[in-house]
């Protein structure tokens, strides 16, 4: 309930700040954490959309409680929307292709951003994390919501320690 | 093949139990395999595994590229964000294999643990110089390089038993698909191999059921052929009576269409002429109480009518079978006018042969009788030729003749016995005999016989002698005569033996004896029959027609006796007689006629002797006249009435069968006249001796009769009665104390002294007497004198004879009963006579 009524408020402030949204990405301030390059309308440094953890938690933060096959026990994961992220950007790309830190990278369909659908998390159990906890941006997915968010393909989806997206036209 | 035996209900009943296990086992098979193969696709929907491989691959790397880092760093300070960021990823990679779910299997092998814990220590262990400050981290960073290499070996060993530990799990998980591959596979085979069975049982089925469809086809068509072609109709009825299907021979018989049979009501249209509520009653009770005809209720016969009215017996054969709507009643109807005809001619040729063989032994009845007029003539001449002087050669020819002749007597009375036995006119009489006299006569008949052959011949009783009996002393003197007849024949220089015997208190035995040639064993069971003459040369020898024992046969049966024999060839027979005996009240009366003795009372007579065979009045006439009679003759009847309307005569033997006028008619004549002789007694000279016509002959007044050829002695003895009891010797009416008061003495003493004459002739005569008419004669004559004494009790007594004697039946009690009065009433009788002796 409270998701939905938070979701419900970052709608309307969303649609409150539609003609804010046509204007150029703020830059960052902080260390940036996540680059979006590729077919999105909206940049703030030279064709690339950097996000910084406080621009991402301006983005209507959701929460998924679910468990992962990568972890011990219920957890919880705040982040933005990954369609909520695409809006942001105006996106039109029907593939996401993500990298992580660590080089392992994954294409993701853009059918996968939808609403309940996959998120860019970056607190896990209120922390944030770090990049030795598989920080500090994770690409999940509300496993436990539905058998079809429990395949491998859906798995190696989630990635971890997520620094760059390139949307793909 | 289901057939209708006893046991194939429980067969079926197994059938079906197997069936129904056979599907719920398919079903639970089916049900299991599914579930497993569901579970298995569910298993493989949802992955709970990462990309293995690809993490252990990853481990490798991500150590390698902190490694580098590291020495990277050695050669060049501004490296160090880049042994931070490298160490912090391979951090994160071994975190992610401590605590991951996915990679729980991988830790449970020790080797692999070992490993991490290692490589997890050298991490912890290098946090604090990673996030110290630059220029510490640059100075630990030849240490950090040498601690990463010393796990070298470590990393290698978790990425190859991780490896191993994959390969086993995918293995397994592997084994396990296959597994559930191979039983659905079998599954699959079991299932297609039951549907094929099913699928062969369902064609089998329906072979089946279509060569049972032929088979009930063929069966139907059958019948249908069989119904159409029987020549007898065959009609279908419900409960009703109503006509639900008729054949093609139905049609036939009675005309109607099919359209007009079918619904009618079968009794009314075909079988009008019965009385539906008898018929309903009677032979179609069943219907009524609607149930199946009774084996014995099943065939009928009724009267049928056909459309155009022809009226016909049929036989109806009916039985109740299932029906699509209820019972109907199936009858077969066969129109037998054909055979009632047939049973109808069958009938009447049946009779109409009886009535020939009647004919036939009519014929030979009389055709035997006829024969015997002749030989009357031939023996009577040769009797008297005997009276006159003869050569001793021509003594000898006429014992030649007479035997001959006698022998030819014999055969005819065989055939006119056999002819009587035939005819059925043949009963046993019953009269009191006395045993002991009977066979004294036989012995006294054959003894010349006897004589002739060289025999010896007597008898003698076997035990205590029997006195009076009552039985028919003729037919058994007859048969006792044939069989010593036999006996001397066949016996040459022998003896024959007579013994009779009481067997206990009501059987007679005579046994006739013999030493002669005897019979052999399988002869002995065919004597008694007609014809039999056991050998020719016997036939020969004996002379005969092979009657006389198939006779005594007859007449001992008649005497409800038995005959047998017995014989041993070469040593002689014997031949026994058994009669049941019935010991008779009283002795024998009286003495019979002796066979060559004028009777008592014999005195000389005026007669008139018609007859038209001139050789037969001339023995007649010699045999009178050699008594003492006066003999006057007449050629024919006619003559005969003449002569009795002239003179009286005392008595008039008349013949039969005469031309001009016969006996029977002269006799009537003469009585029905006024003349002299309308009281005379006639007596019938005749060769007929049936019953019916001597009751014709009395009819016509001839009371009395005597057989042809006439017996020398039954002529004598019949006139000594006739003359003893001429009408005008009967006494006045008057009672004998009335005589005695106005009578002279002498008179009464001549009337008293007839009296007992003609009542001791009466007692001894009457049970010899044959003719019914003579017997009722003189028993109304004896009944004139009784009442004439004032003898009520004697008179009814022969009152009573005379009605029974005229209605045909031999008054043998009475008779009995007269003999036993008499005795009582005689003496006084006789002390009248002494009283009024002179």
């Amino acid at each position: 309930m409270i998701q939905l009524l938070r979701a419900a408020s970052l709608a309307a402030f969303a649609l409150c700040a539609g003609p804010v949204s046509a204007q150029e990405l703020p830059a960052p301030t902080g260390e940036t954490l996540l680059t979006v390059t590729g077919a999105i309308a909206r940049t703030n440094d030279e064709g690339a959309a950097l996000f910084d953890r406080a621009m991402l938690e301006g983005l209507e933060p959701v929460t998924i409680e679910t468990e992962t096959i990568w972890t011990e026990g219920p957890q919880t994961f705040t982040g933005v929307s990954l369609a909520r992220l695409m809006d942001e950007l105006g996106g039109e790309g029907e593939t996401l292709m993500a990298t992580a830190i660590n080089d392992y990278a994954v294409e993701i369909p853009a059918g996968d951003a939808v609403e309940g659908g996959a998120i860019v998390a970056y607190l896990n159990n209120g922390e944030p994390m770090s990049v030795r906890g598989k920080g500090p941006l994770w690409i999940v997915y509300p496993f436990d919501a539905s058998p079809d968010y429990r395949t491998e393909a859906i798995y190696s989806r989630s990635i971890w320690q997520l620094d760059r997206i390139d949307v793909l036209p | 093949m289901a057939s209708l035996g006893t046991g194939t209900i429980p067969r079926r009943i197994g059938g079906a139990l197997a069936a129904a296990g056979t599907i719920v086992l398919a079903a639970a098979l089916v049900l299991w395999i599914v579930t497993s193969a569901l579970r298995e696709i569910d298993d493989l929907a949802t992955a709970s595994s990462d990309d293995v491989e690809w993490s252990l691959a990853q481990l490798d790397v991500e150590y390698l590229r902190l490694r580098l880092a590291l020495s990277e760093a050695q050669r060049d300070p501004g490296a160090l964000d880049a042994v931070r960021r490298r160490f912090d990823v391979f951090y994160s990679r071994i975190a992610t294999l401590s605590s991951g779910e996915v990679y729980s299997e991988l830790r449970a092998d020790a080797a692999f643990d070992g490993a991490l814990e290692e490589v997890r220590a050298f991490l912890d262990a290098s946090i604090p110089a990673i996030d110290a400050g630059d220029a510490a981290l640059r100075a630990a960073t030849p240490d950090l390089a040498a601690a990463a290499a010393d796990r070298t070996d470590d990393v290698r060993t978790l990425t190859l038993s991780g490896l191993a530990t994959f390969v086993d799990m995918a293995e397994t998980r592997r084994e396990q698909v296959m597994e559930t591959l191979s039983r659905m596979a079998a599954l699959l085979l079991v299932l297609f191999a039951g549907l094929a069975l099913l699928a062969f049982w369902l064609l089998r089925l329906n072979r089946l059921s279509a060569s049972r469809a032929r088979l009930i086809e063929q069966t139907g068509t059958r019948m249908r052929t069989i119904v159409e072609t029987s020549l007898d109709a065959i009609l279908v009825t419900d409960e009703a009576g109503r006509i639900l299907e008729s054949n093609r021979a139905a049609r036939a018989i009675f005309g109607y269409s099919e359209e007009e049979a079918r619904g009618a009501d079968a009794l009314s249209l075909l079988f009008p002429d019965e009385d539906p509520e008898a018929a309903r009653e009677g032979a179609l009770q069943f219907l009524e109480s609607g149930r199946r005809p009774d084996p014995a209720e099943q065939q009928f016969e009724l009267m049928g009518r056909s459309k155009d009215g022809r009226a016909f017996p049929v036989e109806l054969s009916v039985d109740r079978a299932k029906g699509p709507d209820g019972p109907v009643y199936v009858s077969f109807i066969r129109d037998i006018s054909r055979r009632k005809l047939a049973e109808e001619g069958l009938t009447e040729a049946r009779d109409k042969a009886l009535a020939g063989e009647k004919a036939k032994a009519e014929f030979l009845a009389v055709m035997s009788h006829e024969m015997r007029t002749p030989l009357n003539g031939l023996l009577g001449s040769i009797q008297l030729m005997r009276d006159t002087d003869l050569s001793q050669r021509q003594a000898g020819l006429v014992d030649t003749m007479h035997g001959t002749g006698n022998h030819l007597l014999g055969l005819i009375n065989d055939v006119l016995d056999l002819s009587k036995y035939e005819a059925g006119k043949l009963t046993a009489e019953t009269r009191v005999f006395d045993p002991a006299r009977l066979l004294d006569g036989v012995v006294e008949t054959t003894a010349s016989l006897a004589a002739a052959n060289g025999n010896a011949l007597g008898w003698s009783w076997a035990g205590a002698p029997v006195g009076p009996l009552k039985g028919d002393a003729r037919r058994l003197r007859q048969v006792l005569l044939n069989l010593v007849g036999n006996a001397l024949k066949f016996t040459r220089g022998g003896a024959v033996e007579i013994e009779a015997e009481a067997l206990g208190n009501d059987l007679l035995e005579i046994r006739v004896i013999d030493s002669g040639i005897g019979i052999s064993p399988e002869d002995l069971g065919r004597i008694f029959q007609d014809f039999e003459t056991v050998d020719s040369s016997y036939a020969r020898q004996a002379g005969g027609t092979g009657l006389g024992l198939g006779i005594a046969r007859r007449l001992v049966e008649i005497m409800g006796g038995r005959i047998g024999a017995e014989s041993e060839p070469g040593e002689g027979s014997l031949f026994w007689v058994r009669l049941p005996m019935v010991a008779a009240d009283q002795a024998v009366s009286g003495t019979p006629l002796a066979a060559d003795a004028p009777g008592p009372g014999a005195r000389p007579l005026s007669i008139l002797l018609v007859e038209d065979n001139e050789i037969n009045r001339f023995v007649a006439r010699e045999m009178l006249q050699s008594d003492g009679h006066e003999v006057t003759e007449a050629v024919n009847g006619q003559a005969g009435v003449e002569w009795a309307e002239r003179r009286r005569f005392d008595v008039i033997l008349m013949d039969i069968s005469m031309p001009v006028m016969d006996g029977q008619e002269a006799a009537r004549r003469i009585r029905s006249g006024s003349g002299p002789c309308a009281r005379t007694p006639i007596v019938a000279v005749t060769a007929h001796a049936l019953p019916e016509e001597v009751a014709r002959f009395r009819e016509a007044g001839m009371e009395h009769s005597i057989s042809k050829p006439i017996d020398r002695a039954a002529l004598s003895r019949i006139m000594a009665l006739l003359g003893d009891t001429s009408p005008e010797a009967a006494p006045a009416t008057a009672s004998l104390a009335a005589l005695k008061d106005g009578t002279d003495p002498d008179v009464l003493r001549r009337l008293v002294a007839k009296f007992i004459g003609e009542m001791d002739a009466a007692v001894a005569v009457f049970p010899d007497e044959d003719d019914m008419g003579a017997l009722a004669a003189q028993a109304h004559r004896q009944a004139g004198s009784c009442a004439a004494f004032g003898l009520g009790e004697l008179r009814e007594t022969l009152a009573r004879i005379e009605t029974e004697a005229k209605e045909g039946t031999r008054p043998d009690r009475e008779i009995e009963a007269l003999a036993d009065l008499w005795t009582r009433i005689r003496p006084g009788f006789v002390a009248e006579l002494e009283s009024n002796a002179p």
